[in-house]
């Protein structure tokens, strides 16, 4: 078993100040501290709490500061001190994982709940009458024998980078192990057959709750989703059911952390007093469909309230690192990926070693059965290597993946749309798995085909594979409107490595693969 | 609009060290608690304390906020698991206020402070349940129901279901609710890191010894299985008994969940009658008496203040506390509540609790 290494992907949201500090010269620096600001290391799923964060600000003076993180990688830095001075404040989906590594756990000091969101299925409204589906007594084994039948296929998002993603697998091995209780290493093994067939089932993966969505209405023939009630209730069209064999609830606990001050707790107790409020728990049910944790709110309207078996989360490390490494590598449909690198003589230097740097650090993380394939490119592709991760020998694979990335020199012009219709020859047709194109360049197209060649060659190519997307990377001098637009085009999403680094955005599409 | 805004910065801050010359010693922390917005006029003290979930609340409410600040003090609390807050570097801070006694006299004796240590108030722990459940557990004589809203929870045969694995859906009459299956246990918060969940372990293991409380190195052993059992079908615990009763509030988590009695009858002050809400009380329970442990003489003072003061008794019974020496107290004040507060606590035994050092040694065997 292969440990993925757990990079931070911090996106930090602007802030604004204008407090009368010392700290007010270091303004330019969005991770410094500030009074009356907390920086707080969140959930991706927190970010449609823009309202409830602005309201909180009205009442308290306190600006929450967000920045967004996967469960995982945010409970890892907690255990390795990082957060130590970096962050005020912690709010994830849950706490259940933290609990389950004591270097992490002692960070914490009190936790406050502020709202709750269990695990849900959204499906169409037509599959759910073809299947002949009552909402209100649908169980997970139903949603099992659809998936089995071939009548339900479905996407979530990505385990290892999002909360929603690991309390839905949670869920799902719960459910399907007949586990009574909380799950354990042999409950997980024992329902690693039926987890396999369930797993074919789903056809989108996301490093996003957002993009899951995007990608779910673009795609069109996806019949479902699984994530938290309060996302599937944001996207319009979908019937939101709770499992009625159980579901992981999700109950967002605000922290406050050991190694900050007094004055910095005093704000999260502030904060966290007028998040319970009614008026704020209102706001929260009615704007993000989550449900309130005081009884003299109500939760919004469409909010089921008949109850629903709580599946226990594990109560060990080792079965839930256990279950989503079994996910990563056995479980879930492999990932095949082209890598569509620019190598052209303006990559010289620094960029192409940062280039090898980010590929370096990606064989740490692939899965078994994945199939990579490196096109590099300059006036044209130099040349197309593929290589699989046995499951029986990883090493072997990843060694010849880091020899070719070593080999890489650049020369040449730059054949963007040239190298990109040859990697959607390369694909082809077929393969069960999930398949897309990485484009990484670091300037504008200098030679082959043009933009608007690739446009009528995407749109004859036939239905499988237009539903590869391609996740281009801005980096160096590339063009943002011609990289969005290939995005756009074919249903990808765009990964800025002018802002962030080239490592951590070639780590963040690993979420969409 | 910068330069006006620094401008405005520097003035402030020049004005702010003119004060400090000027006012120079104790009078300074007066400023410092006006800027922050509190208290203007009143010369309050402030007084900084790390306190159990349960009592975030009872320190939040205006009219407790108000009391203090009649007797002059004003109260900071930040809460914290009791157990954890050994872990807390408590420097500055004028008093600990966990929820029982074990936890406190740890800290007093890590702080070297004075004994007596003040306990103003106390909570029997119960179980709260969904009518369903309780039902069902009526039915199959786990429990005697009095009434619709009150109960009483028979320990014994809980703990031989729980030793035998018993599920939801092996007890009579649970096929009717979708939400009763799986196995039957009562979710606690972490033993090792929570008063609450630490108590539920005193309790069950004086039940299953037969009435004698845990003391030593064999006691421990011939309970930790069964303590294993209770804790490890619960998988991932919660760290304070607010987060699971929230979860219980908000319709999640298992349906049955120890909590402290003056958290439900803090809800019900507030909500008056929750229909779907059933108080079990074990037959054998502990109580949790809330202990101060004071770093200073501040802190000292407010303990004192807390246990003596007739408003913040009041105030206490109001948040569903019991203050300590006066039982009639907590009955008048809870009249409107008694269909689902057992209030004179009839037929509810109290278990001794272990040592602290003990209690510690079963919670470790009953997570490991």
């Amino acid at each position: 078993m292969r440990r993925r290494p757990l990079l931070a992907l911090a996106v930090a949201t602007a802030a604004l100040l204008t407090a009368c500090t010392a700290e007010a010269e270091h303004k330019d620096d969005p991770a410094a501290p500030k009074p009356g600001t907390l920086r707080v290391l969140a959930s991706s799923e927190l970010s449609d709490m823009t309202a409830v964060f602005d309201r909180v600000r009205k009442d308290t003076g306190v600006t929450i500061r967000p920045t967004y993180m996967g469960t995982l990688d945010a409970v890892d830095l907690l255990a390795r001190g990082k957060a130590d001075g970096a962050y005020d404040a912690l709010w994830l989906s849950s706490d259940d994982y933290l609990r389950l590594r004591p270097e992490a756990a002692k960070k914490v000091v009190s936790e406050t709940p502020v709202m709750s969101s269990p695990v849900a299925v959204g499906v169409k409204p037509a599959t759910v009458r073809a299947l002949g589906w009552k909402p209100g007594s649908v169980t997970w084994s139903q949603v099992e024998q659809a998936v089995q039948d071939g009548r339900l296929t479905y996407g979530m998002t990505d385990p290892a980078r999002s909360n929603s993603g690991f309390a839905t697998l949670v869920s799902v091995a719960s459910a399907l192990s007949g586990a009574q209780s909380a799950l354990t290493d042999a409950d997980v093994a024992k329902a690693t057959p039926r987890l396999k067939e369930f797993f074919k089932g789903q056809k989108l993966t996301s490093g996003s709750s957002g993009w899951l969505a995007t990608a779910y209405r673009r795609r069109g023939t996806v019949d479902a989703l699984l994530n938290y009630e309060s996302v599937l209730e944001g996207i319009p069209g979908l019937t939101v059911i709770r499992p009625r064999d159980g579901v992981v609830t999700a109950d967002y606990p605000f922290s406050s952390l050991a190694a900050t001050g007094a004055r910095t707790r005093e704000d999260v107790r502030k904060v966290t007093a007028d998040l319970r409020t009614d008026a704020v728990q209102q706001l929260i049910t009615e704007t993000t469909h989550r449900r309130p944790v005081v009884p003299s709110v109500r939760p919004a309207a469409g909010l089921d309230t008949a109850r629903r078996r709580e599946l226990p989360f594990p109560g060990s490390r080792s079965v839930a690192d256990g279950l989503l490494d079994s996910y990563e590598n056995e479980l879930r449909r492999p990932s095949r990926t082209v890598y569509v690198l620019d190598t052209s003589g303006s990559m010289e230097g620094g960029r192409i070693a940062a280039l090898k740097k980010a590929l370096a650090g990606l064989t740490g993380d692939f899965r078994d059965r994945e199939e990579v394939t490196l096109m590099p490119f300059g006036s044209a592709v130099k040349s197309v290597r593929t290589h699989v991760v046995d499951p029986g020998d990883p090493e072997a694979g990843l060694d010849a993946i880091r020899r070719d990335t070593d080999a890489l020199s650049a020369d040449g012009g730059t054949a963007i749309y040239t190298s990109l219709e040859q990697a959607y020859d390369q694909l082809g047709a077929g393969k069960d798995a999930f398949t897309s194109i990485v484009l990484m360049t670091d300037g504008e197209n200098t030679a082959g085909a043009e933009a608007g060649d690739f446009d009528g060659f995407y749109r004859a190519l036939g239905g499988s594979r237009r539903e590869i997307p391609v996740f281009p990377i801005l980096f160096g001098d590339s063009s943002r409107s011609e990289l969005q637009h290939i995005a756009d085009l074919t249903g990808g999403r765009l990964f800025d490595a002018q802002q962030g680094s080239l490592d951590g955005a070639f780590e963040e599409i690993r979420g969409y693969q | 609009m910068l330069g006006s805004a620094s401008t405005l910065c520097r003035v402030r801050r020049i004005a702010g060290i003119v004060l400090a010359v000027l006012l120079l010693g104790g009078v300074v922390a007066a400023v410092v608690a006006g800027r922050q917005g509190e208290d203007k006029g009143t010369a309050t003290k402030t007084v900084r304390g790390v306190i159990g979930s349960e009592k975030a609340d009872f320190f939040a409410d205006p009219d407790v906020v108000k009391a203090l600040a009649a007797k002059g003090y004003t109260v900071k609390a930040e809460a914290s698991g009791s157990w954890a807050m050994e872990g807390l570097d408590l420097k500055g801070y004028d008093f600990a206020f966990p929820s029982s006694q074990a936890p406190a006299r740890q800290l007093a004796h890590k702080y070297h402070v004075q004994e007596p240590l003040p306990r103003p108030f106390y909570s029997p722990l119960v179980v709260v349940a969904h009518r369903s459940a309780a039902d069902v557990l009526a039915g199959n004589g786990l429990a005697t129901l009095d009434g619709r809203n009150r109960g009483t929870l028979k320990m014994r045969a809980y703990l031989d279901a729980a030793r035998h694995d018993r599920t939801w859906q092996q007890l009579k009459g649970a096929t009717k609710y979708g939400e009763l299956t799986g196995a039957l246990y009562i979710a606690s918060t972490d033993p090792e890191s929570s008063n609450s969940g630490a108590l539920y372990l005193a309790a069950s293991s004086y039940v299953a010894g037969g009435g004698k409380v845990v003391s030593g190195k064999a006691d421990v052993e011939r309970t930790a299985p069964l303590l294993h059992k209770l804790v490890s079908v619960q998988g991932a615990q919660q760290s304070s008994s607010d987060a699971v009763f929230r979860d219980f509030v908000s319709g999640a988590g298992n349906p049955l969940v120890l909590v402290y009695e003056s958290q439900v009858a803090a809800l019900l002050a507030e909500q008056h009658a929750v229909d779907d809400l059933v108080v079990l009380y074990p037959d054998t329970t502990v109580n949790s008496d809330h202990t101060v442990v004071p770093l200073d003489a501040a802190g000292r003072a407010l303990g004192e203040l807390l246990s003596t003061d007739p408003a913040l008794r009041k105030l206490a019974v109001r948040h569903g506390f019991r203050p300590q020496g006066d039982a009639a107290e907590f009955v008048a004040a809870t009249g409107d509540r008694s269909a689902y507060l057992n209030q004179k606590l009839t037929g509810v035994r109290q278990a001794p609790v272990p040592t602290s050092g003990v209690l510690h040694d079963m919670a470790r065997r009953a997570r490991g």
